[in-house]
């Protein structure tokens, strides 16, 4: 069970940034809590007390989202329920609703932020491919002689292996920044041994943008997550295909280089044969997510049967 | 090859009622109670079968009142008979077949008390759903004033029973024996679909069709079946409980995987009813035997599915995958090799 | 530790309150408010037991901190409905049977309201997803949803009100759908398992669990957990009074490890104390030297001569073997036209009750030692503990609270006996509440197996012999091995009638977690390997699944494989009725599901893909873009 000293709800920034850096070793950052409670239990960390606990969830700069440049700042309090119930970033975001009707269940989703799931750093977070493909940054803040300064760093790059990120000592996550990819048809591939609340084996997420007649890649976007201790951005896939005419055959040949990317010692024969079949579903399906285009795939007629 | 593949496949089961290889029993005692209301005391509950619906049921039909007007008193050691265990699908058949005994023997009682008040044969009276009648004659009260009369006439009317199931032993060196009184049997068929991308198994179909004896509660019958399918499910794709060196490695529900809402098939329930010539309540049982045959029909399906027999369980997506990548039809050959002989001795 | 202080409105009322700082909203509700029909399941958020709605969102209270919610609007499963009453969704749940043991129900219910308030348009498929964070154990969610469709049609309209109302019943209660009578308090929230229990002055008992699956205990030393205040009491093996030993067949376990450790979780002291925070910083108090012994953790091992003996009056580690012989195999065998060997294994299942193990233990005033649990044999515990304790019978009293899921996984004494030593030292009441965790490691378990199958057959499909080895491992104790080997051996080979047949099943003791009694008994695990078996045989010889069963089944009049001759049987009857239900497209089971006919018909489900509300706006999208245009 998690014990606590104190249990800190702070209400704006500069508040939260001053009782952070001011707060006992080993306390903590918190903000769904939907990963600390059940940490803190037999067979995982055990019996935890910590000294401090410093809640985000109630500082104001945190909430909502604002666009800016063809990027969307998503304030670190977005939980993964706002994907599937605000219209404006289902749509700016294809592949994120995909992601979040994998990612737990609906009361969890609740409250599980996506700032909170990179800052953790599971290797097998669903939100990190989806984050990935956006090519997401973080934005971490902290007091410097007394004023509020932030930095971001590219998702890809922050996650460094399981629970290891560049987020420094006395920093706070406060936002993540996307791309906005509203025309793209977005899609999310996740394997676990059920289809909800599950921790998947392999997860990829996928964006794609065709022409107008649907006959050529424009842009794709391709990430995956749980086959390695950092996330993946399948870039040399994605370069196969930018531009190319679209057909089975070529998203068959673009999945094949997935099998390369599996790190993960555990399950690896498995990973790898999932990992492929899951690039092809995630193009497939984003292709066919896409609004408004209709795709015409080179090879069709051979592969009507499939 | 296609991603997705069907199949569809059966198992056959059989199973035991109550304990085994033992003589079982139960007792309960019951009463008429003010109101024309009635009263069980048995020394079990309800772990979530149903019993005490079923015990309602049957205490009611034997007193000739409602079930909602059936008090229960139950589960105490000090306050009721022994009843044993609530497992070994004995539920219904021991304490339902001793509460109807006890039952009887109450509303007997009354049934004396009110035939002489009425002057009528005892044989004439019939109760049900609250009311008291005589056959053949105008003659008809309430329960309620019907237990009246009764105690008027200076007699509580109550009953007790036992109910013994006669099992005997097991030879200890070749295992004759009789070990139940009451067999019944199951069939179940399941459909299937293979993800051969991710090595998913969805089971989209089942069909269940068991003998429970008289179904005391068709619905509940159902619940039984339903949730012993889906345990079965589990069992046969997802659940397992790892130790390494004694350690277990899926030590919450995080890692001991569950099957949910999304993993359910439609269940096609077909109750079957072999009625028990052994019990008053002819009713048998459902609760164990109908997750027996859900796993082994699961296997059958995907081998018809993608031609894979997997021998142990759980069928995880992992080891479904790994099982297409080693295949070798090998099997098939023998099956065909075998084909050939028998239709060759069949010719001559 | 500073308090915190909680303001919210709870179903309705305000209402203020101290608070620990690391309390969850499931503490808050349950032990601040007594609103205890929001369950804890599993204390992970894993199981949706605790759902309640904070702000108009369904959350898990388990994964709150209680700080979250100060200034927030709570209902909880007791706020849906006036007292006395009960909302369309609580009365579609009590009219379909969707409640079974009914301890998932109070958040299974939350889950449905939330969906149906979300969406009341949901479709099936987005209703299973919405469901998809609560589990059930029991009733294979079937009824479940069959409730939530009926809700949501009589909320819309679509249905008169009275679709929620009992069946009628003609001439008798037998054979009548009657409404489950323990329904209306399990879709309200309103039945007190044991862990919703409260007494005055009760105190509250943690376990301390060997962290070693083999290992001799050398020495415990409980002085600086009984010094520390705040704990009432702390209990070894020593404190036992009388004849320790309980299990269903075998007395082979202690209330407590005696000497040596057995299994990792085994009990091995126990703390009493006024909270659950202070007992369990007791046991982190309690020294236990242990010396490792070598372990065994593989069933085939523990028969090899030499193995390391878990139990000194077993020192061939064999729980029970049961052999059953019919005919002459041999004779069998030289008959057959075709012969097929394989193996066949099976896992260690846990039962998963949504109830964690919990009870209450005091001595009443005639110094009667009363225990309540949702125990599923109270007759035999009580048998047990009164030796245990060395009290004649009567001043021993088990009271059977309501069960929230056992499938025999409640069958075993695992915790009584420690509650009852705990209440006889202090003469306070004394409450255990299992975590979902120690849930797992310290009670029993499906015997996981493997069988040797051998089976002969004539052309004509008819079994001519079966040789059948059959191993389990019972792990640490005996619990109920020597039983389910009993029922295994018994209905090993199926509902066929077979001349000769050798079969012979082995439970062994291992250092693993202990396997027991679950729902079948060892009768899924046997059957597994002959219903494979059957189908492999009718692969075989080019004959139809049901033509070969039957061919093969038991009649009336049928020699079973113990030699009982069948009064009755009904195989034919339930062949025939799966067959005729399923529609079965006849033939040989050999990889035809490319081909069969009989696919994707009416009675199966879609598969799912997920994302049902996704497509739904999406339509929803495009049906406006429409009017719009």
């Amino acid at each position: 069970m998690l014990t606590c000293d104190n249990y800190h709800l702070p209400t704006n920034l500069p508040e939260a940034l001053a009782i952070w850096s001011n707060a006992k070793t080993g306390s903590r950052l918190v903000s769904g809590a939907t990963d600390i409670l059940p940490w803190a239990r037999e067979g995982r960390a055990g019996d935890v007390h910590l000294p401090e606990l410093i809640d985000v969830t109630r500082i104001a700069e945190l909430n909502g989202y604002s666009f800016e440049n063809g990027r969307v700042r998503l304030g670190a309090n977005t939980v993964y329920q706002d994907f599937l119930t605000d219209q404006t970033l289902m749509r700016s975001l294809p592949c994120m609703p995909f992601c979040a009707i994998w990612f737990a269940d609906d009361q969890i989703r609740e409250q599980a932020s996506v700032t909170g799931n990179l800052v953790n750093a599971s290797p097998v977070a669903d939100g990190t491919p989806a984050v990935v493909a956006l090519n997401g940054e973080i934005e971490l803040t902290r007091l410097h002689d007394g004023s509020v300064v932030s930095r971001q760093v590219p998702v890809v790059d922050f996650i460094e292996g399981p629970g290891k990120t560049q987020i420094a000592g006395d920093e706070i996550a406060t936002a993540v920044i996307l791309d906005t990819a509203n025309g793209y048809g977005g899609s999310f591939q996740k394997v676990g041994q059920r289809r909800s609340l599950v921790i998947s084996v392999a997860c990829s997420a996928a964006l794609v943008k065709a022409d107008r007649d649907g006959r050529v890649f424009e842009d794709v976007r391709l990430a995956l997550g749980g086959v390695g201790p950092r996330p993946i951005r399948m870039s040399e896939a994605e370069s196969v295909l930018r531009g190319e005419r679209i057909s089975h055959a070529l998203i068959e040949r673009a999945a094949q280089t997935a099998a390369d990317t599996v790190g993960s010692r555990s399950r690896k024969e498995y990973r790898r044969e999932v990992v492929v079949n899951f690039v092809r579903a995630a193009l497939e399906d984003a292709l066919a997510n896409q609004p408004e285009v209709q795709v015409d795939f080179a090879d069709a007629k051979e592969k009507t049967h499939a | 090859m296609a991603r997705m593949k069907r199949g569809r496949g059966m198992a056959a089961s059989w199973y035991g009622i109550a304990r085994t290889a033992t003589i079982d029993r139960a007792g309960a005692w019951a009463e008429l109670d003010d109101g024309g209301t009635g009263k069980v005391v048995t020394g079990v509950t309800e772990i979530g079968e149903g019993i005490l619906t079923v015990l309602a049921q049957v205490a009611a039909d034997e007193m000739g009142i409602k079930p909602q007007d059936v008090t229960i008193g139950d589960n105490d050691t000090a306050r009721s008979p022994e009843a044993a265990h609530a497992g070994a699908t004995r539920q219904t058949y021991m304490i339902g077949n001793s509460v109807a005994l006890a039952s009887r023997e109450a509303r007997n009682v009354l049934f004396e008390q009110i035939a002489d008040h009425w002057d009528v044969e005892i044989e004439q009276l019939r109760a049900f759903d609250g009311e008291i009648w005589a056959e053949e004659t105008n003659l008809r009260m309430s329960m309620e004033d019907a237990v009246a009369t009764c105690k008027a006439r200076g007699v509580v009317p109550v009953g007790s029973a036992s109910f013994t199931a006669h099992g005997t032993g097991l030879d200890p060196v070749d295992g004759s024996g009789s070990p139940w009184q009451a067999y019944v049997f199951g069939t179940q068929v399941a459909e299937v679909e293979v993800d051969t991308w991710t090595g998913e198994v969805q089971v989209l179909g089942i069909w269940a069709a068991h003998d429970v004896g008289r179904a005391i509660n068709p619905r509940g019958v159902e619940g039984q079946i339903e949730g012993g399918v889906v345990q079965g499910l589990g069992q046969a794709l997802m659940e397992e409980y790892i130790t390494d060196k004694g350690h277990a490695i899926t030590h919450g529900f995080a890692k001991y995987i569950l099957p949910t809402s999304l993993d359910i098939p439609q269940i096609n329930c077909v109750i079957v009813e072999d009625p028990d010539p052994k019990s008053p309540l002819k009713a048998k049982g459902i609760g164990e035997p109908a997750l027996v045959p859900t796993a082994p029909a699961i296997m059958n399906a995907i081998y018809d599915a993608i031609g894979v027999r997997m021998k142990t369980l759980p069928a995880t997506p992992e080891k479904i995958l790994k099982a297409l990548r080693d295949h070798v039809p090998g099997r098939e050959q023998i099956a065909q090799s075998a084909r050939q002989e028998r239709a060759g001795a069949a010719r001559h | 530790m500073p308090k915190l202080q909680i303001d919210a409105e709870v179903n309705g009322r305000k209402i203020s309150r101290e608070a620990d700082p690391h309390a969850r909203l499931l503490d808050f509700l349950r032990d601040e408010l007594n609103l205890t029909g929001t369950k804890e399941g599993c204390g992970a958020g894993e199981c949706g037991t605790c759902s309640v709605f904070v702000d108009g969102k369904l959350v898990k209270s388990c994964l709150m901190p209680v700080a979250k919610v100060s200034g927030s609007r709570i209902e909880t499963i007791e706020g849906l409905a006036k007292p006395g009453d009960l909302t369309p969704v609580q009365r579609a749940f009590h009219k379909t049977g969707a409640s079974q043991c009914g301890y998932c129900i109070p958040g299974m219910v939350m889950a449905a309201t939330s969906a149906l308030r979300e969406n009341p348009q949901a479709d099936i498929e987005e209703i299973k997803e919405r469901l998809g964070g609560n589990i059930c154990r029991c009733t294979g969610y079937t009824k479940i949803f069959e409730a939530v469709e009926i809700a949501k049609a009589v909320i819309a309209g679509d249905m008169p009100e009275t679709a929620l109302e009992e069946d009628s019943v003609e001439d008798s209660y037998i054979g009548a759908n009657v409404r489950r009578i323990d329904a209306p308090s399990k879709v309200s929230g309103r039945l007190k398992y044991a862990a919703d229990m409260k007494m005055p002055d009760m105190l509250q008992m943690q376990v301390l669990r060997s962290p070693h699956a083999h290992a001799r205990i050398v020495s415990i030393d409980t002085s600086a957990a009984e010094a520390m205040d705040g704990v009432a009491c702390v209990i070894t093996a020593d404190d036992v009074p009388g004849k320790d030993g309980f299990g269903v067949f075998v007395h082979d376990q202690p209330i407590m490890a005696r000497g040596k450790v057995r299994h990792v979780g085994e009990a091995v002291a126990a703390v009493a104390a006024e909270d659950l925070v202070t007992a369990r910083r007791a046991l982190a108090m309690i020294r236990v030297e242990y010396e490792e012994l070598p372990g065994l953790y593989d069933p085939a091992d523990a028969l090899k001569p030499g193995a390391p003996v878990i139990h000194d009056y077993a020192p061939d580690n064999l729980v029970k073997h049961i052999p059953v012989r019919k005919g002459d195999t041999q004779k069998g065998f030289a008959e057959a036209d075709l012969i097929l060997e394989d193996d066949f294994g099976t896992q260690q299942v846990e039962h998963a009750y949504l109830e964690p193990e919990a009870g209450i233990a005091y001595v009443d005033p005639d110094d009667v030692v009363v225990v309540i649990s949702p125990s599923q044999n109270i007759t035999h515990h009580r048998h047990m503990l009164a030796e245990i304790i060395a009290k004649p019978i009567n001043k021993v009293r088990f009271i059977m609270s309501p069960v929230g899921g056992g499938f025999g996984g409640k069958e075993d004494m695992i915790y009584q006996g420690m509650l009852a030593l705990c209440a006889m030292k202090t003469h306070r009441p004394v409450q255990l509440n299992f975590t979902r965790e120690e849930s797992l490691i310290a009670s029993a378990k499906r015997h996981p197996s493997r069988v040797h199958y051998k089976m002969g057959l004539k052309w004509s499909g008819q079994i001519t012999a079966i040789e059948f080895d059959m191993l389990s491992d019972g792990g640490a104790y005996g619990m109920s091995s020597e039983g389910v080997m009993r029922k295994a051996a018994i209905l090993s080979c199926g509902p066929y009638e077979v001349e000769n047949l050798s079969v012979d099943t082995r439970g062994v003791y291992t250092n693993n977690t202990p396997s027991g009694a679950f729902r079948t008994f060892g009768g899924m695990q046997a059957q597994f390997a002959t219903e494979s078996m059957m189908d492999m045989a009718a692969e075989a010889l080019d004959m139809d699944p049901f033509e070969i069963r039957r061919i093969n089944m038991m009649k009336i009049g049928s020699s079973t494989h113990t030699q009982q001759t069948l009064e009755t049987a009904s195989l034919d009857r339930v062949l025939e009725a799966a067959e005729i239900a399923s529609r079965w497209e006849k033939g040989a089971p050999r990889v035809r599901g490319a081909e069969r006919g009989d696919l994707n018909g009416p009675d199966t489900r879609k598969p799912c893909t997920l994302g049902a509300r996704i497509k739904n706006a999406a339509k929803d999208d495009a049906k406006t873009t429409e009017r719009v245009a």
